[in-house]
């Protein structure tokens, strides 16, 4: 039933979308943002997953097995984890430099409205 | 109408005006919510028909997994794949976050250079704060400039500043002043702190299990973030200072250079493993990867500290804008 984990991925993208697209308090704008990338690495995660499968760790294996039968056995995809452990970052990296510009908005217009802020308007 | 009158009427308009904030103005919320839901049923589609749980590993997994121990004698391959197999991935992804990292940096820096994160804006705070008799502040910048002396008014004349939280008697009248938090807090995070950063440490030393210079860095700016809540910034500063962090930043960075492009060198290819490989199970037996997780630690643990730091300690620049400022003589720029 992982299918219900790619659903909530996709419900929680689609939470982030509709903030972004409805809000105009910046703050709000950049939490939708982060909802949608915690979706990604919802659905990442999920997709690493084998029904009854263990970690990709060859470190100890379950009683019985050898590292070589568990690197070919029922493990969870470790590329996918890498995957996530890069959008990890990088969300954290993106989240940033939002928030410090958000800041610096609100220092020069005095205000987190997004209508607001039209400096660059005709 | 009199001068009371237009006060008054300013005031109701000010307060219609938060409460519309209040009230919170979308932009269209059903037309985004019908945007919204559309992706949303458009993705739904989508991952009702990509492989589940029972679908077999794909075969770069499988690749990664059988190599893991052969040829980089690691046991965890996760950090084969993240700091070996696809190391050029990685590559890029540290320089995205160095970007990430310079970018902060250049939109929260003050006009001149600081040496510290903290307090040398209260050595011009005088002069920043005053208000240019020859420019005359819109009322916005008033009130604005107001609230911010309000809000600094127990840091400029308060009481003398102790040297450690620690020399402030028990029993003081709260709220203790925001320097540091209480004593219970205090003796806890010296309890944690240092099993907390040897814990850090071990992620990344132990590589061959889970762990590696991402998870490592994180620990380490939760170390530095714990000593900063607990006992303040006067403890941290001479270690948190801009030009310690991003020199050891783009050292980092020049040490993951360095090791993806000496596999060129010597191998052939970028990023291939140059190193002897040590026993399985060691520290050390990962080769070229171990090296690439250590610097990591490092260019993340002062990258995440000097975006951290940097928001902290972003102040309000008073100096009127190049545009701005020229219609009222020089208005104080470039003094």
């Amino acid at each position: 039933m992982i299918l219900v984990n790619y659903l909530a991925a996709v419900a929680l993208f689609g939470t982030g979308l509709y903030v972004l697209l409805t809000r105009r308090n910046l703050i709000k704008i950049v939490m939708g943002l982060s909802l949608m990338e915690a979706s990604t690495y919802l659905f990442l995660v999920s997709l690493a997953y084998r029904a009854g499968s263990t970690a990709p760790i060859l470190l100890s294996p379950p009683p019985g097995h050898t590292a070589r039968q568990l690197a070919h056995g029922n493990v969870a995809d470790p590329v996918l984890q890498n995957f996530c452990l890069t959008a990890v970052v990088i969300g954290v990296a993106v989240t940033a430099v939002f928030l410090s510009v958000v800041v610096r908005v609100a220092q020069h217009y005095r205000t987190l409205d997004a209508d607001q802020v039209r400096a660059m308007r005709g | 109408m009199t001068r009371a009158g237009i006060d008054d009427n300013r005031s109701v308009a000010r307060a219609a005006d938060r409460e519309a904030t209040e009230r919170e103005p979308r932009h269209r919320p059903w037309v985004g919510a019908l945007l919204a839901a559309g992706i949303a049923a458009a993705l739904g589609v989508a991952v009702a028909g990509i492989p589940r749980e029972h679908a077999p590993l794909p075969l770069i997994a499988r690749y990664a997994l059988d190599i893991a121990i052969p040829r980089w004698k690691l046991t965890e391959p996760v950090n084969e794949i993240v700091y070996g197999t696809r190391g050029f991935d990685t590559f890029g992804e540290t320089f995205l976050l160095l970007a990430a990292v310079m970018s902060v940096v250049v939109i929260t820096r003050p006009r001149e250079p600081r040496r510290g994160y903290f307090g040398e804006a209260a050595a011009g705070a005088r002069e920043q704060t005053q208000d240019d008799p020859a420019v005359g502040a819109d009322p916005t910048e008033q009130e604005a400039r107001s609230a911010e002396r309000r809000e600094q008014g127990g840091a400029s004349h308060g009481e003398e500043p102790v040297e450690t939280p620690d020399a402030v008697p028990l029993g003081t009248p709260a709220p203790e002043r925001a320097e540091a938090m209480t004593v219970v807090v205090r003796t806890a995070i010296r309890v944690v702190l240092p099993i907390l950063a040897v814990a850090g440490l071990y992620l990344v030393v132990w590589g061959y299990s889970p762990g590696g210079g991402f998870p490592g860095g994180a620990v380490m700016l939760g170390v530095l973030l714990l000593v900063y809540a607990a006992f303040g910034r006067r403890k941290i500063s001479r270690v948190i200072r801009p030009d310690l962090l991003e020199n050891l930043e783009l050292a980092g960075a020049a040490l993951i250079i360095m090791t993806e492009f000496l596999g060129l060198v010597f191998q052939g290819s970028f990023s291939a493993n140059w190193l002897p490989l040590a026993q399985l199970m060691t520290p050390l037996s990962g080769g070229v990867a171990q090296l690439f997780s250590a610097s990591e630690l490092i260019e993340v643990a002062t990258g995440l500290a000097i975006v951290v730091f940097a928001l902290l300690g972003i102040s309000h620049d008073w100096a009127p804008d190049e545009g701005r400022g020229s219609s009222g003589g020089d208005g104080g720029q470039g003094q």
